[in-house]
């Protein structure tokens, strides 16, 4: 997937090219309003990534012009703004998604993956990775066709994971992906832990490989 | 002390002091100017009694009348100092007298008092003392009567006085009183101003001005300070969000030693509870400057089960017995905000819980109560609400009762705390 950073903070544009610099994808970016211009003049990308405050203009300007332009590239916003009415103006402008500054990158790739595959596969609402089939409309999911039972949490456990698949993702990450803003309750990740456990176990009786791997304690790794 | 009753004091005790002095002084005059006027009669009595004698060489018939008294007595020659005297006589007239003054005793022993002038005459060679007595019942009649109108007037100017006050300044401090009320309901956080009436009393008007420039002082200043938090609290957003974004990468590079995870997990929640803090700030100073209003039509009910049912796992994992008994309700609110109030009192029943405790739930259509049992005792009812008031166990952020009581202001609901052994109870009224 081809992929465009605006974003004006360096180290913050640095990490987010970083996590999502690998096989198959590029990434570009550009750190102040007329370089973004120039490139979604240019190029056409499967998600940009924008920043609403940039040197030299807004990201809203941006988003604007590319909505006008009937630019079918997938946009989320990601903003320090965590207003309501940032937020609705963006989406109703035309972007996708809405991140609030600070997030973890493993949720910045989940949410950016789930705008591509709604892209890129037009209607069709089956993800496959390897032998699992995650059927995206009925919110199931089948190992080598045979259905596996998952709750609310492991299913979007299991979609967090193949989106970030190669990456370990911390706990806090995990915990706060699936439990928002409810997540400072819970100091200890005992829960998460069971909830991987599960999960993991329901995917291996169905027949998958053991691709859940525990990384030093700090979080996990969906091994491909 | 009220002011009116302490100027009425002062002011009544004045009237009274200076009215009795007037009166005091007012007698004495009347009383001074009517028995010179009856020592020149009685001057001119004896007057006419030396001509009666220079004249007659004789004494003068002597007529006893109710006025006055004429006796003369034989006396040693110059034995008799003229002077006058007061003096107690015996009325003769006393059924004409009775009649005029029936109130007096009718017997025939009456005694009045007069006022007397003792002198002396000399007839052929026999020296006489004469007493010329007359009357004063007349003269301290006069007086009674003027005293009496004195007194009555005093009587009244002190009704008049006190009415008066009592309705003048009443009205007068009226301006103060509505000033009063208004700074009573003075808060700092609404954006109104104070509404003052117009007075044309200048000590008023001033006051009126003054509180006003005090307000919009005081009110900007709150402003300042608002703006402030709400910038710093976005300038902080950036590096945080670098440093979790680094995080991020870093335990991606490389294999970790235990000792290095341990650490790592110790920044990342650090960071999380810095990134949650600096969210509940701002999220305060927005819904302190109502940013987030919106006229939504909420199911309460539905939206406290789906929020129990994000929690599930957490009761399960803490062994929390849930209990609820819901009705119906609607509210028209913001759904963030009320997502985050309703969020911020289920967290609190929850984190400060005890393992196996329980969780009581009441949704009625006046009122929406949150009781669980927890692992304290009661907590302090006025400080619970106040910024960065928190347990010291607790790992919150010390501004969840806050955001949530200023929801609930502006929803103009109220939010309280009790506690019943062993319930802690957080209710919100609609």
């Amino acid at each position: 997937m081809k992929i465009l950073i605006i974003e004006d903070e360096k180290g913050l544009r640095e990490s987010i090219e970083e996590y999502f610099t690998e096989a198959g994808n590029i990434c570009e970016t550009a750190s102040n309003y007329p370089e973004a211009m120039a490139k979604v003049n240019i190029y056409s990308y499967d998600c940009i990534l924008l920043d609403i405050t940039l040197p030299g203009g807004s990201g809203i300007e941006i988003l604007k012009y590319l909505k006008k332009n009937n630019n079918s590239d997938g946009v989320l916003i990601i903003s320090a703004k965590n207003s309501l009415d940032d937020r609705l103006e963006g989406l109703d402008l035309g972007a996708d998604d809405y991140l609030v500054k600070p997030f973890h990158l493993s949720e910045l790739r989940a949410r950016v993956t789930a705008i591509i595959r709604r892209k890129t596969f037009n209607g069709s609402n089956q993800l496959i990775f390897n032998e699992i089939n995650i059927d995206l409309l009925a919110k199931t999911a089948k190992v080598n066709d045979q259905s596996v039972k998952l709750t609310r949490k492991e299913y979007a456990l299991l979609l967090y994971f193949i989106a970030n698949k190669g990456k370990v993702v911390s706990k806090n990450a995990i915990a706060e992906h699936l439990w928002g803003d409810g997540m400072d309750l819970a100091n200890n990740f005992d829960f998460i832990y069971s909830h991987i456990k599960n999960l993991r176990k329901k995917l291996i009786e169905a027949g998958s490989n053991d691709y859940i791997q525990a990384a030093y304690g700090m979080g996990y790794k969906f091994t491909s | 002390m009220k002011l009116i009753t302490r100027y009425n004091r002062v002011n009544l005790l004045t009237t009274v002091v200076v009215m009795l002095i007037t009166g005091i002084i007012y007698y004495q005059a009347i009383s001074l100017i009517l028995i010179s006027q009856l020592e020149k009669d009685l001057v001119v009595e004896e007057n006419e009694i030396f001509d009666y004698v220079s004249l007659n060489h004789q004494l003068p018939q002597v007529f006893k009348s109710n006025d006055q008294q004429i006796t003369f007595t034989e006396a040693e020659p110059g034995s008799v100092k003229r002077e006058f005297i007061n003096t107690v006589y015996r009325n003769n007239d006393n059924v004409k007298y009775a009649k005029r003054h029936h109130h007096h005793h009718d017997d025939d022993d009456e005694f009045e008092t007069g006022r007397g002038l003792i002198t002396s005459v000399t007839v052929g060679n026999k020296y006489y003392k004469v007493l010329v007595v007359v009357s004063t019942v007349e003269a301290e009649d006069l007086i009674k009567i003027i005293f009496g109108i004195t007194a009555g007037v005093i009587l009244l100017l002190f009704v008049t006085l006190y009415v008066t006050n009592r309705l003048l300044l009443n009205r007068l401090w009226q301006p103060f009183y509505d000033l009063l009320k208004e700074l009573r309901l003075f808060n700092i956080t609404d954006n109104k101003d104070i509404p003052l009436e117009k007075t044309n009393i200048d000590e008023f008007e001033e006051l009126n001005q003054a509180i006003i420039g005090m307000s919009t002082r005081v009110k900007s200043d709150y402003k300042e300070l608002k703006t402030f938090t709400e910038n710093a609290s976005h300038e902080l957003l950036t590096p945080i969000a670098v440093i979790n974004s680094k995080m991020d990468t870093l335990i991606q590079t490389d294999t970790f030693t235990q000792k290095q995870s341990k650490l790592l997990n110790d920044l990342y929640s650090a960071v999380s509870k810095l990134t949650r803090l600096n969210q509940s700030l701002l999220l305060l100073v927005k819904i302190e400057n109502r940013l987030l209003e919106s006229n939504e039509h909420i199911n309460l009910k539905q939206h406290i089960e789906e929020l129990l049912i994000q929690f599930e796992e957490i009761f399960l994992d803490k062994g929390l017995k849930v209990t609820t008994d819901l009705l119906e309700k609607e509210v028209v609110a913001s759904t963030y905000l009320i997502d985050i109030l309703l969020n911020n009192l289920l967290g609190n029943a929850i984190r400060h819980n005890r393992v196996g405790g329980e969780i009581r739930i009441k949704l009625t259509d006046e009122l929406l109560t949150i009781r669980n049992t927890g692992a304290t005792g009661a907590l302090e009812r006025n400080e619970i609400f106040t910024r960065f008031h928190k347990s010291s166990e607790s790992e919150g952020s010390g501004l969840g009762l806050t955001i949530s009581r200023q929801i609930c202001e502006n929803l103009n609901f109220t939010l309280n705390y009790s506690y019943q052994a062993p319930y802690h109870t957080f209710t919100v009224n609609f």
